[in-house]
């Protein structure tokens, strides 16, 4: 269970104090898959740092689990992060002298010893994100496709409480993304995993239970699966 | 032109802070260690020049004989020589201070001059206190202090008389003495006197030790026509050569500490090579535009090139005057080293001149390579290149079997296996790194967690740099563990040397030749069991080749005499000598010589000028070496020198002490020296041991130094991998965990470096010792406490290095290496 309460990110700029997010109020339920989405320069990655503990907020608080991201010092978020929260950025950040199984039980080594269980569940992660037989293959050898679905994997490695995408198939063309976000489907019904996906697509927005609309450091909209009129606003964003 | 300046100096100083101060370090630390050694090696120079010029004074000729005096008349004609513009008479007297406190005769023994005129400018006295008055006697200032005298004290000689001080004085040859009382055992305090005053003491009125006068222009035809009337007389003459090789070989030394400078400006070279390289890669995308923007090849690399001048000439502008100063620091520890007792005024003027343009020149022949290569920027170029890990598997075979082939010179007994050595540690240092990064893992595992396998990983990515940079601190270490080596076994080799040329246990110099009946005494005495008498002819001037004009003794050998020098074919060269005309040289004789085995040697024998054939080069303790041996009999014949004063002792060790006493007393009036092996061994090599601890600091120098490279490359891994160091953040590694991922690294570098160049100084050190080039001179070993130095130091010093990257890498902000990423 996610829940902001009127978060607010100033950016000193010189001596121009810009207010990139200006007071946001979000919750967002256990197994929810939402979407966030505007104009580009809205805060949409801030947030999404923000509520991976990467960023700390100017104002108000985040709340992940009850507790406060905000009020946490610096090795408290990162330690956090690797435990409770997986990232999926849209240029992939594997690293680059690793395998993929390397990559993938990155967080895992970061937070201490990998015991067997581990390892048998990283073999699993990637048997489903479908990269069986590549395990020793050095990531940035890889296809983007592919990069990404180490990401994921990885991502998924801790159990996270949530999933943060920040535009993941951004890099991708079209029928790649389809894969990706399907995917993120599969992991979003079969393990109720909570999603927050930042996107420019509107087609990947439709795969999540709610559309969260930025402009300008606010929540402009929120269109959830569930109103009436979901689909037509759908439609009139495609057209 | 202004622009393309300040451009430079903006890209050296405000792309990338610390790395531009770590390499100007490195340079200023390189070029003030030239400096330092080029102004330490000019002032001794100097310093020994000085005191041998001051000796010399304006002499011109001496007249001197191979008896302890002459009767003053043999030279009368000559102080009336027209050609003739000063002369100066001296006598030497045998004699012993009378002290209150308590110290045996020996050590009370002094020489005592008499001059006619101490104001003679034949004579060069630095005066400190007092006048030359030529009434007191003269002393120099470390006797005055030994003494407790001042100017107008009264000394007084045992059985002899007393005099007053008329004046103190620096050091000079003439009067060299020992400044402490262990010293005075083994030498003779030299004071002066006026000449009245000595004769009146010892009533030789008539008597002179020798004659030293100055002459209009070369004198040559006065020197030729008395050399022709001497003849017969047991009186000769001999120009005055400034020439004290026979007293000091600190020349050596430096070689020695060159070698040193030389790997210092070789380690600061490649930070500096390293340094720009990379940065030349860095900036591969920004000269590719500059070159569309239509900058030609030529105006990028000179772009680069500027940057390095700036480099070079700030580094010179605070390496050269720090050297300066290091360089006063240096020769006050080396002049204490070798108890040289001596005032000298720093000459930094030529040295600095060089220094200026070997410190402005190396930097920029060490950027030469990346400065062509920036040029060459292609238009096409893409950033992903710069990710790409350096060199194929093809390329790392190709390194390893160079490397293992240049390994192979070990077996070869050349100079050219140290190069060869140091080289294929350079080629399989990759490798190196590799092996023990493998082993080191579980214990980096142990120590520092996930965090230590990264450092591994990370190494293997820039492994080239990553093992030069290890290579190089290992280059370090391994020289100077070989010339601790050196050092260390050198007191061994001289001193094996010295016992097996001394030609006895002790050697007793006299003023008076010594009689039959003196020799039937010595024999008497129950601890001496064999007496040998022994005669050097000096001062001899000779000739090189190229008709320099040096000199040094003469000494007589026999195949029944004592044995003087050391070689293989000793019998034969005994039987060589025999022969007229010929003549043995030590071998630093020979090396001054400059000629062949065969070839002859011209010089001034008490019964003229003279050629001698060359007939063999050997090895000798006597004079270090720079001396020549003649049979006995061409001696006296053929040479004209017929007496001896020195005899050399055997004499049972138990009894060295007593008998030594005994001898003062028995001959004080006419002894004036009695050295023994041990005293010899222990003047040789107490300076030697004293070099040990310059090179402990030599080698923390160096280690510091390839740790200031360690810094450099740690810190260029550390930027070129800031995106992926943000990824590890964003994944979960906290700052701590990154820190030590990167101390991890500079411990591998370190740890790596050291035992490579402990293996590397072990094999160093091996070749040396089963070279004959070094005719065994220094026994194979294991240094142990110069290994253990440096890797406390090389371990220490990396981690210091890794700690400065540390620090930046886990200060990089997470958020801005992922946007860029
Ligand atoms: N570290 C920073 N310092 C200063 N300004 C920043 C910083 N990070 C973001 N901004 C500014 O905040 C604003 C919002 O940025 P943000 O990356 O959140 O936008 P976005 O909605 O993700 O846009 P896009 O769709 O282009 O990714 C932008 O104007 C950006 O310039
Ligand atoms: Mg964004």
């Amino acid at each position: 269970m996610i829940k902001v309460n009127n978060l607010k990110r100033d950016f000193l700029q010189g001596q121009q104090r810009t207010q990139v997010l200006k007071g946001i109020d979000l919750a967002i339920e256990e197994g929810e898959f939402v979407a966030i989405m505007g104009p580009s320069g809205s805060g949409k990655s801030t947030l999404l740092q923000l509520l991976a503990g990467l960023d700390v907020p100017t104002d108000g608080d985040i709340q992940i689990n009850n507790k406060f991201l905000n009020k946490m010092n610096e090795k408290e978020r990162t330690i956090f992060r690797r435990k409770k929260l997986g990232f999926v950025f849209q240029n992939y950040q594997l690293l680059s002298t690793l395998t993929v199984e390397e990559n993938i039980a990155f967080p895992l080594h970061a937070d201490g010893k990998l015991t067997n269980e581990k390892s048998k569940m990283i073999n699993a992660l990637i048997h489903s994100v479908g990269l069986e037989g590549l395990n020793h293959k050095r990531a940035n050898l890889l296809s983007g496709g592919q990069q990404q679905r180490v990401a994921i994997a990885r991502a998924l490695v801790n159990n996270p409480t949530v999933l943060l995408a920040d535009e993941p198939t951004g890099n991708l063309d079209r029928a790649m993304a389809e894969e990706i976000l399907g995917l993120f489907l599969k992991f979003h019904r079969q393990n109720k995993q909570t999603i927050v996906m930042v996107t420019h697509d509107i087609f990947a927005a439709g795969f999540a239970d709610r559309i969260i609309l930025f402009r300008d450091g606010v929540i402009d909209k929120v269109i959830s699966r569930k109103d009436s009129d979901y689909a037509k606003y759908l439609a009139n964003f495609m057209a | 032109m202004l622009s393309i300046w300040r451009i430079s100096w903006r890209n050296i100083t405000t792309n990338n802070k610390k790395r531009f101060f770590i390499t100007l370090l490195a340079i200023i630390l390189g070029t003030s260690f030239v400096t330092a050694m080029l102004v330490a090696d000019k002032t001794t120079k100097d310093v020994f020049d000085y005191y041998e010029q001051m000796y010399v004074a304006n002499a011109d000729y001496w007249v001197l004989s191979d008896e302890h005096s002459y009767s003053e008349e043999m030279i009368s004609s000559i102080q009336n020589d027209s050609a003739v513009t000063g002369t100066l008479l001296a006598l030497d007297k045998q004699a012993f201070f009378e002290l209150e406190s308590d110290h045996s005769l020996n050590e009370r023994s002094v020489r005592i001059t008499g001059v006619n005129d101490q104001n003679s400018p034949l004579l060069k006295l630095p005066v400190i206190e007092g006048s030359l008055d030529n009434k007191g006697i003269v002393i120099t200032e470390a006797v005055a202090n030994l003494l407790g005298k001042k100017v107008g004290d009264t000394v007084r000689f045992t059985n002899m008389g007393e005099a007053k001080v008329s004046a103190i004085v620096e050091y000079t040859q003439l009067l060299a003495s020992p400044s402490n009382w262990e010293r005075a055992e083994s030498t003779s305090f030299r004071i002066l006197a006026p000449l009245d005053m000595l004769r009146e003491w010892t009533g030789q009125y008539n008597e002179i030790s020798y004659m030293r006068f100055q002459t209009k222009g070369d004198g040559e035809e006065l020197f030729h026509s008395l050399q022709q009337s001497f003849l017969g007389s047991s009186v000769f003459i001999q120009p005055v050569v400034a020439d004290d090789l026979q007293s000091n070989d600190i020349g050596g030394i430096y070689t020695f500490f060159y070698i040193i400078a030389g790997l210092s400006i070789f380690i600061s070279g490649f930070i500096v090579f390293n340094m720009i390289y990379t940065s030349v890669i860095e900036r591969k995308k920004e000269f590719a535009i500059m070159k569309s923007l239509g900058y030609t090849q030529s105006a990028v690399s000179k772009l680069v090139l500027i940057e390095m001048i700036l480099l070079a000439l700030i580094g010179t502008a605070i390496g050269v005057p720090l050297g300066i100063w290091f360089g006063d620091m240096f020769i006050q520890a080396l002049l204490s080293v070798f108890e040289f007792d001596m005032v000298y005024t720093l000459n930094w003027e030529l040295p600095t001149l060089v220094a200026i343009i070997i410190g402005f020149l190396y930097p920029i022949v060490f950027s030469l390579f990346p400065i062509y290569n920036a040029g060459k920027t292609s238009l096409l170029f893409t950033l992903k290149m710069a990710n790409e890990r350096d060199g194929s598997t093809r390329l790392h075979i190709l390194r390893a079997v160079v490397g293992v082939g240049l390994l192979c010179f070990v077996f070869i007994d050349h100079p050219v296996t140290y190069a060869a050595v140091l080289a294929s540690v350079i080629l399989l240092f990759p490798l190196l790194l590799i092996g023990l990064s493998k082993i080191f893992t579980p214990i980096l595992k142990s120590f520092f967690n996930y965090p230590g396998i990264m450092a591994t990983k990370n190494l293997f990515q820039q492994i080239n740099r990553n093992a030069n940079t290890a290579a190089i601190l290992a280059i370090g270490i391994s020289v100077i563990l070989l010339l601790g080596a050196v050092v260390e076994s050198a007191p061994q080799g001289y001193e094996k040397e010295i016992r097996s040329t001394y030609g006895g246990d002790m050697r007793v110099t006299s003023e008076l030749s010594w009689s039959a009946e003196d020799i039937t005494k010595l024999l008497s005495y129950p601890a001496v069991t064999d007496v040998k008498p022994l005669a050097e002819a000096a001062p001899i001037t000779w000739e090189t080749v190229n008709e320099g004009k040096r000199q040094f003794s003469v000494i007589s050998v026999s195949e029944d005499g004592p044995s003087l020098f050391a070689d293989l074919q000793e019998k034969d060269l005994y039987k060589a000598l025999t022969q007229k005309s010929t003549v043995l040289l030590g071998d630093r004789a020979f090396e001054e010589w400059g000629g062949n085995i065969g070839q002859s040697i011209r010089m001034n024998s008490p019964s003229g000028e003279q050629s001698f054939e060359v007939i063999g080069v050997v090895k000798t303790s006597h004079h270090s070496g720079y001396v020549a041996f003649m049979d006995a009999t061409n001696l006296s014949n053929e040479f004209g020198w017929t007496n001896s004063f020195d005899l050399l002792l055997t004499v049972n060790s138990k009894a060295i002490d007593s008998t030594r006493d005994q001898l003062w007393s028995d001959f004080g009036n006419h002894l004036s020296k009695v050295q023994t092996v041990e005293d010899e061994v222990e003047s040789t090599t107490s300076a030697i041991s004293g070099m040990n601890e310059l090179i402990l600091v030599m080698l923390l120098i160096i280690i510091g130094l390839a740790s200031i490279g360690t810094a450099n490359t740690l810190l260029m891994n550390t930027y070129e991998r800031k995106f992926e160091i943000g990824t590890m953040r964003a994944l979960g590694f906290t700052k701590q965990q990154i820190r030590n991922m990167i101390l991890a690294e500079g411990l591998l570098i370190g740890l790596s470096g050291v035992i490579g160049g402990i293996a590397t100084g072990i094999v160093l050190i091996y070749v040396t010792s089963k070279s004959e080039l070094m005719e065994g001179f220094i026994s194979f070993q294991f240094p142990i406490s110069n290994i253990i130095l440096a890797m406390i130091a090389g371990v220490t010093l990396s981690l210091c290095a890794a700690w400065i990257s540390s620090k930046t890498a886990s200060k990089l902000d997470i958020q801005s290496s992922l946007k860029e990423g």
